[in-house]
């Protein structure tokens, strides 16, 4: 009974402390949403009196978020492309051939994920200040992709490790060429981790702001510089505004991610049951 | 089924094909290889020569001497005690929250694990932005503290190095808690049923038997959070002083305002030093705990 007792209390108390911990991740970000339609966005919480204001005057005269927001979004989309072209050729390399030094590859793509960003960030400003292509959309965009490619080319890694090699031997027995099949059989199959890397590509560039701060120019900035900036330097309550925005497109993201996750888990058991019954399955092997 | 699908499978004449799928690998991994070679090791190879190189040219250690004296070595080691705290409140907080989510029911599981992990793919300068509204001197937690009566509030929290913590923390607890869940998820349970059966009692078994199989997870989880700490500076520039400057923060000023391009260069060598020792513990720690959990396995 005691021993019951203590158990319970231990239970009560854990759950307690963690849900404190839970709150102390996701308090920040529900006092964002709540301060963006607050009368006074500096001061109090909880506001006192509701508005609009903050997301209206994002997009007023003179307002410097549109420019930034545009920015972000163009240089994200170039790192989207270029991340999901190196990614797709790195992951087929890595999952669909005999790859020398494939060890010293995987370093490679390891390392932007490992290394401080702050390195990386001025390696890139020595490398593109010279060329003076500071403020160059193409060249944040570069950028971003030295640590979007390698989150891209570790989901389609592991997408095309999960797609069953035999799905695509069975069609090249019956005579597939190399094209159909990856048109007909990977393709498909991969789609799903393919707009996975797209989308975290998307967000990895969206988000960073190392990188950005040294390769932007006074009147090329991205979104996260130019909340950085008014954070510190000008002080501009409509930050509130693009920040709940932010919040709402990232979690619109990875519902987006889920989304498409769970209508591609069912694909490839489908394909499979459909070689089933077609009757490739030996008979007395297992139920159809 | 899986042997049916082979044995239909036509015969390949299997040293011509090697040779093929070589071929296609290479080809396939040229715009990854070449990629990363030209944006990414290139840059920081010239890093490295820029902070070994004189104005003039010639080779110098001056950089780094000046990279370890004066205001310098203390942004070090500011940033070595920064990271180390937020190391070990990420570390104590993920531990206890992996414990409890690992105990859920999954429905619950899965609830805990999204707030998790939403709040990590959302910009780490907004959630340093939510901080800032929530512990100013009217802010959310003095308030609380000031209707619960504790004596002294309102606190200065921001701007100091308790705010500092207090953001890093938060923006580097979600890697501790998944790397820590996953490590509890991957306890055999028969492990403790097994000290239990023997009259083991609760206390006992979490420090004979759980800890010491989660023992290499946790110091690995804690050196992650170190080292991501350590090229950090978003929340530290936002919320805290002058006293709280990281090498990072430093390493921008000296290219951005102060066009000491030399010296930055320095002080990103000494942070990438300091990465590789932590990842070389992080290796280290792992393959011991590899091989204690084959020997306890045998």
């Amino acid at each position: 009974m005691m021993e019951l007792r203590r158990t319970l209390a231990g239970r009560v108390t854990l759950t307690a402390v963690a849900t404190v911990i839970l709150l102390f991740l996701a308090l920040p970000i529900i006092v964002i949403i709540v301060t963006s339609f607050s009368n006074n966005a500096f001061a109090a919480f909880p506001p006192k009196a509701w508005t609009l204001n903050w997301y209206t005057s994002l997009f007023a005269d003179g307002s410097k978020w549109p420019a930034a927001l545009s920015l972000s979004a163009l240089v994200a989309c170039l790192s989207t492309v270029f991340s999901l072209v190196i990614g797709v050729t790195a992951a087929t390399a890595l999952t669909r051939s005999e790859l020398p030094l494939r060890s010293a590859v995987y370093a490679l793509v390891l390392g932007p994920l490992l290394i401080p960003q702050i390195v990386t960030a001025l390696g890139l400003f020595l490398l593109f200040e010279p060329a003076s292509m500071l403020g160059s959309p193409l060249a944040i965009a570069l950028g971003h992709t030295v640590l979007a490619s390698p989150i891209a080319v570790l989901i389609l890694v592991a997408t095309l490790r999960g797609i069953d090699e035999r799905l695509e031997d069975a069609a090249a027995s019956m005579g597939a060429g190399r094209l159909t099949i990856a048109r007909r059989i990977t393709f498909p199959l991969a789609a799903p981790g393919m707009i996975a890397a797209a989308i975290f590509s998307f967000i990895t560039s969206f988000d960073e702001f190392y990188i950005s701060q040294f390769l932007s120019s006074v009147d090329t900035v991205t979104l996260p510089v130019q909340i950085y900036n008014s954070l510190t330097f000008d002080i501009d309550p409509s930050v509130t505004a693009i920040s709940a925005l932010l919040i709402a497109g990232a979690i619109l993201a990875l519902a987006l991610v889920a989304l498409v996750r769970w209508l591609g888990s069912g694909r490839q058991d489908s394909l499979l049951s459909v070689e089933n019954t077609a009757g490739i399955a030996a008979p007395g092997g297992e139920a159809v | 089924m899986a042997a049916t699908l082979t044995a239909n499978a036509p015969a390949r004449p299997r040293k011509l094909l090697a040779s093929r799928r070589t071929r296609i690998g290479i080809l396939y991994a040229l715009p990854v290889v070449v990629y990363l070679l030209v944006l990414f090791v290139y840059p920081i190879l010239s890093t490295l020569f820029l902070s070994l190189k004189n104005t003039d040219g010639s080779l110098t250690l001056h950089w780094y001497a000046e990279a370890l004296t004066g205001v310098n070595l203390s942004v070090l080691f500011t940033t070595l005690r920064i990271s180390a705290e937020t190391a070990l409140f990420s570390l104590v907080f993920g531990f206890i929250l992996a414990n409890a989510i690992s105990r859920l029911k999954p429905l619950w599981a899965g609830v805990a694990m999204l707030i998790v992990v939403v709040p990590h793919f959302i910009s780490a300068l907004v959630r340093t932005y939510g901080w800032i509204i929530l512990l100013g001197d009217k802010g959310l937690v003095n308030q609380a503290m000031a209707d619960l009566w504790i004596p002294g509030a309102p606190y200065q929290l921001l701007y100091n190095e308790i705010g500092v913590v207090i953001g890093t923390t938060s923006v580097m607890l979600p890697y501790t808690v998944l790397l820590l869940y996953g490590v509890m998820r991957g306890v055999d349970r028969r492990l403790l049923a097994a000290a239990a059966s023997m009259g083991a009692g609760r206390v006992t078994i979490f420090r004979r038997v759980y800890l010491p199989l989660v023992a290499p997870g946790l110091a690995s989880a804690g050196l992650l959070s170190f080292i991501l700490s350590l090229g950090y500076y978003i929340t530290p520039a936002l919320m805290g002083g002058p006293q709280q400057t990281m090498i990072a923060s430093l390493i921008n000023q000296q290219v951005m305002k102060q066009n000491q391009w030399n010296g930055a260069a320095a002080e990103g060598v000494i942070l990438l030093l300091l990465t590789f020792a932590g990842l070389l513990l992080v290796k280290l720690i792992t393959s011991l705990g590899a091989s204690r959990k084959k020997r306890s396995a045998s």
